[in-house]
């Protein structure tokens, strides 16, 4: 009994340690958590690559949410993959924990010459680049054409449209998550403000962040704008006629029912200090990890995927706004309006911090949004409470 | 004479033996590396100051400093010989040359074992660029001394031998300098501290075995060996999954994390949290406002819970109620679904503009409440969700109770004269109470931990006003900069109220059966 229990332990072990070390063969392992339209156009991006390239790329599927996670668990234990597919924003916190290749060593002028400099610059971080640009992302200013017939090109042109709609129209002028930091950075922007100093400390409680909160709210009194809505909301009001535009992001294309005449066209200027409202923007890039079995491979995978010519597919087929600069001289893309708006857009944009500090941006600095907008307290006190929060933060547990 | 003497033996020798080889293959891989570095460092020396290095070289060179590109601040271009690093034309080592220049650039010089090959590259910053060289080492470490080790476990066998034959305590001293022969190679290997553990093992098996523990043990095993067997997958998977964690988490409350450099900071994170972190009373952030709110929340909670549930209990068990079956159905079918998905409806209906219960409210002629922008309304959402949750369990628990009532109970007490409320009072009281306290208990830990019920409906709003404890370690780990130290600590403390609870709890039970 004993014997063949230990011979079925034994067993079990092997076989334990033979899956360990499945051959992973001469393929690319590619991380996404594309879906959809997006996940076909990359599927026949690698099928092309490994027909003309002969460069084999297996792509496997993890979820959004448990990505980052899943990453930093399997890339120090080598289970990890050669190159991924994520946003930019966590590229600090990876470059920290040793997750990421650099990728300067590939990469040449003419190489990056291919993309948009927000776009590439984006995923650069301390000196380094790791990784090239799939899709840029940040939003912009949808509209119903029914109800609006030329969108503001400043602000103030929002505060007169409540008055243009008092008759016929029994909603709001405009709909965005207006507690949620990442629209509103735009107005912060358009008033000259940013969320870090020269020096990247994080800075809130200055006076363009004043401005641009006691501007949001007063979108939200004058019946610009509504209240407490969520990403839901915003299109269900838009798709229902109650709100004339929206501010949202490419994937708001997709919550647009059929049937409803839109358009979409930049964020409007800010009328006090003229200047354009830029929205975040985050760049969805190819990272390459830092146990990568074959390096060199990984890079040219990388570089395939990225072309211009791969560009230009994805964006007629998925509708990505793509970053590679070549693509929007192709006729019918140059044609697609709403592309070509998210393509402009992204010449005015900020991208969002890649350093750790910004991730304990968020909580305090929506807390003090809602504190604004939803409890009317007073905008300097909110932002410098915040601004004390994240500091105390960021200085680890001695006061 | 006794002949289990060899048993303790073995067990000490195996023990100590471990020790002693982990010291040596240690001590063997220290000078090896040391020894291989230096001659790395020595060829790059080298070929900084333009000798040819020695042999065993893969490759030497140096590096022309970063030539950063115009237009991109982060790309920059270096060159060996005038001849450009990676490209078409790039040689086997490029990428390893132009990676070593950049940290050595930033960081000074490094000698290193190159990852996943033989290699050994020191790379060291100079005028007009960095100094790398790749050596290969020569020949391996030194081979393990089987025959040391094989040695003195026969010479400690004869050592422990000659002590069982004099036998009484030269049994014990036998058997602990026998073992603790293997502390001398690891002295030599390794240093003081490890021999003095594998002296202590020694001893440790000699007392053992003196007390008889060992021959206890093995009996133990012998007897119930196949039981043990089938024990040990459970109990593994326990230890890893369970013991595991549980150590780690309580380890990291000790420790403070900062862009991932971990310092330990003693029982700073205890303090931070229990004093209040320097924040009044009233601040959300204070962990005695927050643990106010939880003790709140779950004290209003449980009495709805059960006051509902065994309300409804009562109701249901009534026999000219029609299609009883039907509504206990319904009723425990808030329990069924997942209660992810029933707080993401409640936070839906509590939507300021549009959601459902505004609707109602507005249909009667009441104002809308923007609910989650004060904190008596958040935190009634959340108790209103939470109950929703919550009563179904407490009304199957009471269910189950009633039934065990035999009705006799009700009828002679009819017959007596007792009116409905001295029967609920003297008969279904007293029957309900023990099967309810332990659900209470339960619920009460449950509540006290509604992670999902906090976050997804009111998400702490007002401003971290309405978040229990749990939900604060959770913002502490993964929404303000990644304190893991201070989340741990606050685990834990939650941990101690729980077992307090839990303590007392079945303390009052008890007393209450009595």
């Amino acid at each position: 009994m004993i014997r063949r229990l230990s011979i079925l332990c034994v067993a079990l072990l092997l076989l334990a340690v033979g899956c360990g070390r499945l051959d992973r063969g001469n393929s690319v392992l590619l991380w996404h958590a594309y879906s959809g339209a997006e996940l076909e156009a990359l599927e026949a991006a690698v099928a092309d690559i490994q027909r003309e390239q002969g460069i084999e790329i297996r792509l496997v599927a993890v979820p959004y949410e448990a990505f980052a996670d899943k990453l930093t668990a399997a890339i120090p234990n080598g289970n990890g993959p050669d190159i991924f597919i994520f946003a930019h924003d966590r590229i600090g916190h990876w470059k920290a924990n040793h997750l990421i290749e650099p990728l300067e060593y590939y990469v040449d002028s003419a190489i990056a010459d291919r993309f948009a400099f927000e776009a590439i610059s984006a995923l650069s971080y301390d000196d380094s680049l790791y990784g090239l640009p799939l899709a840029v992302k940040s939003v912009a200013l949808f509209y119903r054409t029914d109800l609006v017939k030329e969108p503001p090109t400043e602000t103030d042109q929002l505060f007169a449209m409540k008055e243009r709609y008092a008759g016929d129209f029994s909603g709001y002028p405009l709909v965005y998550e207006n507690t949620n930091l990442y629209p509103h950075a735009s107005w912060l922007h358009g008033f000259g403000g940013s969320l870090f100093t020269a020096e990247g400390r994080q800075s809130v409680a200055t006076p363009e962040a004043v401005a641009a909160l006691e501007f949001a709210r007063k979108l939200d009194r004058d019946g610009i704008v509504p209240g407490g809505v969520d990403g839901r909301m915003v299109a269900t009001l838009f798709n229902e006629g109650k709100a004339a535009m929206a501010i949202s992001g490419p994937w708001f294309q997709h919550d647009i029912n059929d049937g409803v005449p839109w358009s979409v066209t930049t964020l409007p200027a800010v009328s006090a200090t003229g200047l354009p409202a830029k929205p975040f923007l985050g760049v969805e890039g190819v990272l390459m990890s830092s146990r990568a079995t074959d390096k060199d491979k990984a890079f040219r995978a990388i570089e395939l995927l990225t072309r211009d010519a791969a560009a230009i597919r994805r964006a007629k087929s998925a509708r990505q706004v793509v970053p590679n600069r070549a693509a929007y001289e192709d006729v019918e893309l140059a044609s697609d309006a709403a592309l070509m708006a998210f393509r402009a857009q992204l010449d005015s944009s900020v991208p969002m911090s890649a350093a750790p500090a910004m991730r304990s941006v968020w909580t305090p600095y929506q807390t003090a949004l809602l504190k604004v907008i939803d409890q009317d307290q007073d905008v300097a006190d909110a932002l410098r409470s915040a601004e004390s929060e994240i500091q105390s933060y960021s200085q680890g547990s001695q006061p | 004479m006794r002949r289990d003497w060899w048993h303790a033996y073995v067990v000490g020798a195996c023990l100590t033996g471990i020790v002693a080889v982990a010291a040596f293959v240690s001590y063997r891989n220290h000078a090896f590396t040391s020894r291989e570095e230096a001659r790395a460092r020595h060829a790059a020396k080298d070929v900084a100051e333009g000798r040819t290095p020695v042999d065993d070289v893969v490759m030497a060179a140096m590096v022309s400093p970063a030539k950063r590109s115009q237009t991109y601040s982060f790309l920059r271009e270096r060159q060996i010989d005038g001849r450009r690093l990676g490209g078409s034309a790039a040689g086997e080592h490029d990428k390893l040359f132009y990676d070593a220049a950049n940290r050595a650039d930033k960081n000074g010089a490094f000698v290193e074992f190159v990852q996943g090959t033989d290699y050994v590259l020191a790379a060291e910053p100079r005028d007009g660029g960095v100094a790398i060289a790749l050596t290969i080492p020569p020949k391996g470490p030194e081979p393990f001394p089987y025959l040391v080790v094989l040695g003195l476990l026969v010479m400690g066998a004869l050592v422990a031998a000659a002590g069982t034959l004099v036998g009484g305590p030269a049994r014990s001293l036998g058997l602990a300098l026998g073992a603790s022969g293997l502390a001398v190679p690891t002295y030599l290997w390794s240093g003081f501290g490890l021999a003095m553990v594998v002296f202590a093992l020694a001893v440790f098996v000699a007392w053992a075995d003196r007390r008889g523990s060992i021959r206890r043990i093995g009996k133990e095993l012998r007897t119930g060996g196949i039981a043990y067997a089938f024990l040990t997958p459970t109990a593994a998977a326990m230890f890893v999954l369970v013991a595991i964690p549980f150590a780690v988490g309580l380890a990291l409350g000790f420790y403070n994390n900062h862009d991932n450099n971990w310092t330990f900071v003693g029982i700073d994170n205890f303090v931070q949290i229990l004093s209040g972190g320097g924040r009044s009373l009233s601040d959300p952030l204070n962990f005695w406002f927050t643990l106010g709110v939880t003790v709140a929340w779950t004290a209003v909670n449980v009495v709805l819970h059960v006051s509902i549930g065994v309300g409804l209990a009562l109701v249901l068990r009534q026999r000219w109620l029609k299609g009883r079956h039907g509504f206990r159905m319904l009723l425990i079918l808030p329990w069924a679904i997942p209660n992810y998905i029933t707080a993401l409806i409640w936070k839906g209906m509590f939507q300021g503009e549009y959601g459902a219960v505004n609707a109602v409210l507005s249909a009667l002629g009441i104002d809308k409440v923007s609910w989650f922008s004060e904190w008596s309304t958040a935190f009634t959402a959340n108790v209103v969700t939470n109950t929703w949750l919550g009563f179904p369990f407490m009304m199957v628990v009471a269910l189950g109770a009633l039934e065990s009532i035999p009705s006799d109970m009700y009828e002679a007490a009819e017959i007596d004269g007792a009116s409905p409320w001295q029967r609920f009072r003297h008969i279904t009281m007293p029957h309900l109470l023990p099967a309810m306290l332990p659900a209470i208990a339960l619920g009460a830990i449950w509540t006290f931990n509604m992670f999902n019920v906090i976050y997804l409906v009111s998400d702490g709003r007002p401003g971290g006003g309405t978040d229990i404890l749990v939900t604060e370690a959770y913002r502490w780990a993964f929404e303000r900069g990644e304190r893991y130290g201070l989340a741990a600590a606050y685990a834990t403390i939650i941990f101690l109220i729980l077992v307090l609870w839990t303590i007392v709890g079945s303390r009052l039970a008890k007393k209450d059966s009595q």
